[in-house]
């Protein structure tokens, strides 16, 4: 990914007329993705309530299976 | 979502906490500071998102990947305790002597 930024720098600095086919417009960092952020956010939040789902499942499948319930 | 048989679930499962969660989650959160650094942004204070998403999954595949590790020294244990019962002649206990009996009685020459 730090290739094709390097790639489009170059676009940038020769001044001809047609744009780089990887980014039409410099990234602007003061405007975040909020979808992206959300997604992110949002699939941590999912990766750890599958996490506590899942070892809690595992702890009482262990119990059942040893006799300790 | 685990390469491992039913009988891996006769074990405990490992504790929320372990050691290959929280490497794997430390290198993970490394590796996404890591790449806010090679594009020229703060390394901590920008992507947050990326760093979290990254610790999570670090965390995640740390919890599966220690599951499959104790299922996997388990099955080694219990191969080697069913040799050592098929075959007493090889494991017999040797007589144990004290080092009271072995020893000569100290006599200092000074």
């Amino acid at each position: 990914m730090s290739f094709t930024r390097l790639l489009s720098r170059a676009a940038l600095v020769s001044k001809v007329g047609s744009r780089s086919i990887f980014q039409s417009s410099k990234v602007d960092i003061s405007k975040p993705n909020w979808i992206r952020v959300g997604l992110a956010f949002g699939s941590t939040a999912f990766l750890w309530g599958l996490l506590f789902k899942q070892n809690s499942a595992d702890l009482h499948e262990y119990r059942v299976r040893n006799g300790l319930e | 979502m685990l390469f491992l048989p039913e009988e891996a679930k006769d074990l405990p499962p490992p504790s929320l906490f372990n050691m290959n969660s929280v490497w794997l989650a430390f290198s993970s959160g490394l590796a996404s500071m890591y790449s806010n650094a090679i594009n020229h942004k703060p390394p901590l204070k920008s992507g947050v998102h990326r760093l979290v998403l990254m610790t999570t999954i670090g965390w995640y595949v740390g919890y599966h990947v220690t599951k499959i590790e104790n299922y996997h020294f388990a099955k080694v244990d219990r191969d080697m305790k069913e040799y050592i019962k098929l075959h007493p002649d090889d494991f017999v206990a040797k007589d144990k002597k004290t080092f009271a009996e072995i020893v000569e009685r100290f006599i200092p020459i000074r």
